[in-house]
């Protein structure tokens, strides 16, 4: 288990964590998300002990206990912890082999314990093939996967994996998640970043949300879903301007648009539970000089949550001025 | 300390250099063959020295170990920055390893290694050029131990005190060449000026040379070796406080400014 209690740190008179708290139970994902810079990484280097907070602490333990304190007890914590940090950590020069037992190694396993080990994180991680294979001759899937059975050695209690996915290929991605599951099937409580929101919800983790130095909130993927996120609906018109109240057009961006082209999107006070309503409501405001292009709709979404949750919105993500003033308002 | 730990990091280090060996070969090679070149020009200084029929060897040896030896801070250097670009740096850290585990068993291999460096250069110069101990085997060995010693303790110090490769390395490569030249490695020190004569006496090549020398030519033993041994012991424990005070784990080392 893992508690982290009113963590905050700060470099020099920039503070990045503002009163981090966050519960990991045994045998739980969660997954720990914000924009770049929301200092994620930072939470992680305390938790595992590689830097120290400016206030507050983080605990990990067997099972529901969290009782060792990780800046405190560095030795014991860190047979507790499994890290693997975003950059990849790996000894190009050794293989697959002498990369894992290296890190069994390190967390005291004996001869015959390590061999054991190192068979089943290649087995698990579909690295067998490449168990003599030099580390610098791997492809970058592979390279991703050995980086994370280095941290699976010693069958932490918590584990950290930060972006563990970032270069991989599907297949490296597929096998990571896989071992994800499996080895917090197995009562460990596992700290995952990532970017790729669809692999928090492939996982079934819990969600926490760092904004601004603190957690904004956390829960499962679906409350977080329904209680910020909204399907989104779009339409693709041309010709004749539709009046559509309650619906946002900005001018279309493709290579070569019909004349006047324009995508409608439904703003949050047009949508309801009822899309399908929503949509043919849009529909039949169109007059016979306008041509429908196009239509899509998506479903609430752990990335509209986020969105919606960290203050992201269209009009904030141009990148210009100009931009920001084409998003026309209906 | 973990000495579970250490050992770890420590057959790691060996694992690296095994598969990268090239940097200790040549620094084994190189004095082997310069002492071919210098053999005969050395055999004349040493008659002049009163010691008939001597081999050049007896003189060159010495001075060319040591000097290829100093200049193996770049792999103290080298050993540790990697870690830094590989990322296993933090990595060996998160599994609990603390600042001085690391070194530990990054440097112990390190001081074997040079060591092992040295004494091939000895063994070779004796099948090869008629390199002879006529002293006592045991003082040749403190003297190389010394020497490796002081070595791995100055790169220590250089990782300590430098954030980049580039920096770690001229400096080490430097400091190295500049010791060995004071210490007499290229030449012999009575040949050099007044005050380079007197800088020399305080760099651990030059008793480590003048010991290894007394050895091979005088017959010296332990003890009339023992104030080189204690000059070298003073200035590994000097590089190796200095490094503890300045030397941060955490610190993030690159390859250059």
């Amino acid at each position: 288990m893992l508690l982290i209690e009113d963590v905050h740190k700060s470099f020099g008179a920039h503070a990045v964590l503002r009163g981090v708290d966050l519960t990991v139970p045994a045998g739980r994902i969660v997954g720990l998300v914000g924009s770049n810079g929301a200092g994620k990484t930072t939470l992680i280097s305390i938790a595992t002990g590689l830097i120290t907070a400016s206030r507050g602490r983080a605990l990990v333990g067997e099972g529901d206990a969290a009782d060792v304190d990780v800046a405190a007890d560095r030795r014991l914590a860190s047979g507790l912890i499994g890290l693997a940090p975003q950059d990849l950590g790996i000894y190009p020069m050794l293989s697959v082999e002498q990369n894992l037992v290296t890190f069994a190694e390190l967390a005291g396993l004996r001869r015959k314990a390590a061999r054991a080990q190192v068979e089943r994180v290649v087995e698990a991680l579909d690295l067998v093939p490449q168990l003599r294979q030099r580390a610098d001759t791997l492809s970058g899937g592979q390279a991703r996967r050995l980086h994370t059975g280095m941290a699976l050695m010693h069958r932490p209690a918590v584990l950290f994996l930060d972006e563990p996915t970032v270069g991989a290929d599907v297949a490296a991605r597929h096998a990571i998640l896989a071992v994800v599951r499996e080895i917090a099937s197995q009562g460990t409580a596992v700290v995952y970043t990532t970017h790729y929101l669809t692999e928090l919800e492939d996982l079934g983790a819990h969600v926490a949300i760092l904004h601004e130095g603190r957690i904004a909130t956390q829960g499962t993927v679906a409350d977080l879903v329904h209680a910020n996120a909204s399907p989104s609906i779009g339409i693709v018109t041309s010709g004749e301007r539709p009046e559509l109240p309650g619906w946002i057009a900005t001018p279309l961006v493709a290579e070569s648009p019909p004349a006047g082209a324009l995508r409608w999107e439904a703003s949050a006070s047009a949508l309801t539970a009822d899309t399908a309503a929503v949509l043919a409501d849009a529909l039949s405001r169109l007059g016979t000089g306008t041509t429908l292009e196009g239509v899509d709709v998506a479903p609430a979404s752990l990335e509209s949550a986020f969105l919606a949750i960290t203050g992201h919105h269209l009009a904030a993500d141009a990148t210009t001025p100009e931009e920001a003033k084409d998003v026309v308002h209906a | 300390m973990s000495f579970t730990r250490s050992a770890a990091i420590a057959r790691t280090t060996v694992r690296l250099v095994i598969k990268d060996p090239s940097v200790t070969i040549i620094m084994i090679v190189m004095p082997l063959v310069f002492i071919a070149f210098l053999k005969p020009s050395l055999e004349a200084q040493l008659e002049q020295q009163g010691y008939h029929g001597a081999s050049g060897a007896q003189l060159g040896v010495p001075g060319l170990a040591v000097f290829f030896a100093f200049l193996s801070i770049q792999t103290v250097c080298m050993l540790f920055f990697r870690e830094h670009f590989w990322g296993t740096w933090q990595r060996v850290r998160a599994a609990g390893a603390t600042g001085l585990e690391l070194v530990v068993g990054k440097a112990g291999p390190l001081v074997a290694v040079i060591l092992m460096q040295m004494a091939v250069v000895f063994l070779a110069s004796a099948w090869l050029f008629d390199y002879r101990v006529n002293g006592s085997l045991l003082a040749l060995a403190l003297l190389l131990l010394g020497i490796a010693l002081c070595v791995v303790a100055l790169g220590v110090l250089v990782v300590a005190l430098f954030r980049t490769l580039d920096q770690a390395m001229v400096l080490g490569n430097m400091g190295g060449m500049v010791m060995a030249g004071f210490g007499g490695a290229l030449a012999p020190t009575s040949t050099l000026p007044g005050w380079a004569q007197a800088f020399a006496h305080v760099t651990p090549t030059y008793w480590g040379i003048e010991g290894l020398r007394s050895v091979g030519l005088d017959g010296a033993s332990v003890v009339d070796v023992a104030p080189a041994l204690g000059v070298m012991a003073l200035f590994t424990a000097m590089c190796v406080a200095v490094a503890t005070l300045r030397f941060r784990p955490t610190d993030t080392k690159v390859g250059s400014t």
